[in-house]
């Protein structure tokens, strides 16, 4: 599929796996952002501080108290649409996950798997 | 030579992944307190897996998706955490349940104490898993495991009366609600969840594509018959012995114990090998499934594959899980009770990892050709139907028989 080709956001796009350009599994499509009219696909959103808009409301206070709050940059991340190279089983990114700060949820604790092993 | 090589491997994947402490315990109280009656469940059940395990093995094989990956797409987040939640205890305590089972089979084997067994066995696996790559494990688990053959040989040795088996394979109800709650265990020992989250992870771990599902509808028919048969025989060989003498088998040990009045301590110490293998693989595979779950859901690097330093948080939650069995078992809960509650939780969970590849089974955008045909439709929606009945009545049934106490 093209990144200009039109999709169903909620079957194809939301929630769906996002691979960065060495095939890295980096995090998934937590929140879509849409602009313009009719509205088009501007950014895809991912991260921790997403999953408390996606749960119903009598849930949200609890689950900011877990994830903590919406920090862009930090625990929202907006990879513009611009930076999607195609979607297939997963959505393709141009880059490497670090250039968007995917992915370092993995860091903390390649520490305590580093010595493993089965390496 | 190359598809006989084929087969061989769908029945070690199958076995390997199928028969574990679940049936060991289900199937051999089911023979004990109702002879053959039960094993129209079994047969239910099996034929459940091998639809149910196809289905997300082809899924995984053309869309490159694994279940979990499947269920945050199709059920969106919120729905999706509830089935994680629910996956991931049950998964604990299937862990827990199997750990329990390798201690007490170490236990009938060599003398020490329990808990020094329950640290050595989740010892023995890790290191399995660290020495060995994906296939070497499936298939060390998967060779050892047919050991259980050893109890078709001793259902065939007794000479039962063939027709009073074939009899048990004709569907019937009764009200007694312990009978019920027998034909839910049963049928869930064999459809455990955990066994199709493992199994369509590994398509992945593997590389499947569209040029393995020949072999994915031969481990579904073969594979699965196989282990449709060996669950079978622990009901026969149970029901043949223990339901005359009105014995309730209520340890792991009695499970062998047919085996060794057929053919003494060899078939004794058989019996106990295969049972090994199963549990340890079931313990792996488990264990496994409650981290590709977490990972998949929420977008992680995840498998064997990778490696610990490419997946880190997948490795780091497969050992806490790990860990967290080992604690729950050294509780001291006895590990059949153990079973019994990780067996019904997984029939309530069931409907919510089953119904989102059945969706995804049946979506031509995502499986072009290979989507569902009329047999897998039907099959699948039938047994979806099933699963609902017996996931609301599963609790009810486990609070009513004070968990098959009676």
């Amino acid at each position: 599929m093209n990144r200009e080709d039109p999709i169903f956001i909620a079957h194809r796009l939301l929630d769906e796996q996002i691979l960065d350009c060495d095939g890295r599994r980096c995090g998934r499509v937590d929140d879509i952002e849409l602009q313009g009219s009719p509205p088009r696909v501007s950014a895809l959103l991912v991260g921790v501080g997403l999953y408390p808009r996606r749960l119903p409301r009598w849930l949200r206070g609890l689950a900011r108290r877990l994830s903590g709050p919406e920090r862009w940059g930090a625990s929202a991340l907006r990879i513009p649409w611009e930076e999607v190279d195609r979607i297939e089983a997963a959505v393709h990114l141009r880059g490497k996950a670090e250039e968007h700060g995917l992915g370092e949820g993995d860091d903390p604790e390649r520490w305590m798997v580093r010595r493993l092993p089965w390496n | 030579m190359k598809i006989i090589f084929k087969i061989a491997l769908g029945i070690i994947a199958a076995v390997g992944g199928f028969l574990d402490i679940g049936d060991l315990v289900f199937n051999t109280q089911a023979g004990a307190l109702y002879r053959y009656d039960l094993l129209w469940a079994v047969a239910l059940g099996t034929l459940g897996i091998a639809v149910y395990a196809e289905m997300a093995g082809r899924v995984a094989a053309v869309s490159q998706r694994p279940v979990f990956d499947v269920i945050r797409m199709r059920l969106g987040f919120g729905p999706g955490l509830v089935a994680l939640i629910a996956s991931t205890l049950v998964n604990v305590l299937t862990v827990a349940a199997e750990l329990g089972g390798l201690a007490i089979v170490l236990q009938l084997l060599f003398d020490a104490p329990f808990s020094l067994f329950v640290v050595l066995a989740a010892i023995g696996l890790v290191v399995a898993v660290a020495l060995l790559p994906f296939g070497g494990i499936e298939r060390i688990f998967g060779y050892g495991g047919l050991l259980m053959l050893v109890f078709v040989v001793t259902a065939v040795h007794q000479h039962p009366d063939w027709g009073a088996v074939a009899n048990g394979f004709i569907p019937s109800l009764s009200d007694s609600k312990l009978y019920l709650y027998f034909v839910v265990g049963v049928f869930a020992a064999a459809l455990m969840p955990y066994e199709v989250h493992f199994y369509s992870s590994g398509a992945i771990e593997e590389g499947w594509t569209e040029k393995s599902l020949k072999e994915n509808r031969l481990n579904a028919i073969i594979g699965y018959s196989l282990g449709g048969i060996l669950a079978a025989a622990l009901v026969v060989v149970s029901g043949y012995l223990f339901h005359p003498l009105g014995v309730e088998p209520n340890d792991l040990g009695t499970v062998a114990l047919p085996v060794q009045g057929a053919f003494g301590e060899t078939g004794l110490l058989l019996a106990l090998g295969g049972m090994l293998f199963c549990v340890g693989g079931a313990a792996i595979d488990s264990s496994f499934s409650a981290a590709y779950n977490l990972a998949q859901f929420l977008g992680w690097e995840w498998g064997r594959y990778r490696g610990p330093k490419k997946a880190p948080r997948f490795t780091v939650s497969w050992l806490v899980f790990l860990f967290l069995a080992v604690l729950i078992v050294l509780t001291g809960i006895n590990p059949v009770e153990i079973t019994e509650y990780s067996v019904v939780f997984a029939v309530v969970a069931l409907p919510m990892t089953y119904l989102p590849i059945l969706l995804i089974a049946g979506d031509r955008s995502f499986m072009g050709e290979h989507v569902n045909g009329r047999v897998s439709t039907g099959l699948g929606w039938i047994y979806f139907a099933v699963i609902v009945v017996l996931a609301v009545a599963a609790i009810p049934l486990l609070l009513m028989t004070n968990g098959g106490g009676g």
